[in-house]
């Protein structure tokens, strides 16, 4: 149960009257377009599964343009040498 | 400990979706947005992959990332609005016997008086869970609910609704 800072009794009634009014309240469209658990539980599994490829995948797109820059250096090195040669 | 398996969370949805969407749209003020912070929450709690089965723990758990979840939307509101109302919130003057009336008084009240006050009251939660669902501290949830509930009294004695019932 939870303990209080001091309001008064009169007043700590009043709002706990006025909060069991706001518990009651109709709450809209009950009917909500909240998808059903099943749906919920494919949608988490797929965004998972699509996380662990975006980490996957993640280390080969940090080395692809640095592949291409290491080709491109040894290509102007071996170009270099050749015209020394 | 185990974790949730596909009917253990079904069970779990049917157990907590409604009483979660009242409180996120007691907060919020607005249906559509209270049904996408649900389903963002319970995305969420899915996809951490929570190491537990415990309904009470996973309750926990699903009512903190709803409340960070509205407390992201305040932010973006406030910062696009100014803001921290609920949509339907007029000045007229309410009748305390008036559904309406009192879904407008309690909308008055920021955002997270709301919250806490639906987590104490409504949901009857202790000071420790309510600082566990909204991921606050205990001590901290003590002052902030006080003020709430002050604010509360001054709203209603504003308002000549302070009767007892």
């Amino acid at each position: 149960m939870t303990e209080w800072f001091d309001l008064n009794e009169a007043d700590e009634k009043a709002i706990g009257a006025f909060m069991s009014r706001v518990a009651n309240l109709r709450i809209p469209d009950p009917e909500s377009r909240i998808p059903d658990s099943a749906q919920l539980w494919c949608k988490a599994k797929l965004l998972a599964r699509w996380d662990a490829e975006r980490r996957a995948q993640r280390p080969l797109d940090i080395m692809q343009p640095i592949e291409i820059a290491g080709g491109l250096v040894a290509a102007g090195v071996l170009l270099y040498l050749s015209f020394l040669a | 400990m185990g974790r949730l398996d596909e009917a253990a969370f079904a069970a779990f949805h049917a157990g907590t979706s409604r009483a979660l969407r009242a409180y996120v749209y007691r907060v919020v003020g607005n249906p559509s947005d209270a049904d996408d912070i649900v389903q963002e929450a319970f995305l969420r709690m899915l996809r951490a992959d929570v190491p537990t089965d415990d309904e009470e723990h996973l309750r926990r758990y699903l009512y903190r990332v709803a409340s960070n979840l509205i407390v992201d939307r305040w932010r973006h509101r406030r910062h696009e609005q100014g803001e921290d109302v609920m949509p339907e919130q007029v000045s007229a003057r309410p009748r305390y016997e008036d559904d309406a009336a009192v879904a407008k008084v309690f909308g008055e009240l920021k955002s997270r008086d709301r919250a806490l006050l639906w987590l104490a009251y409504v949901e009857g939660e202790s000071h420790e869970e309510i600082a566990s669902s909204l991921g606050v501290g205990r001590r901290g949830v003590k002052v902030m609910l006080f003020r709430a509930r002050r604010r509360l009294r001054d709203l209603l004695q504003a308002r000549g609704l302070l009767v007892n019932s």
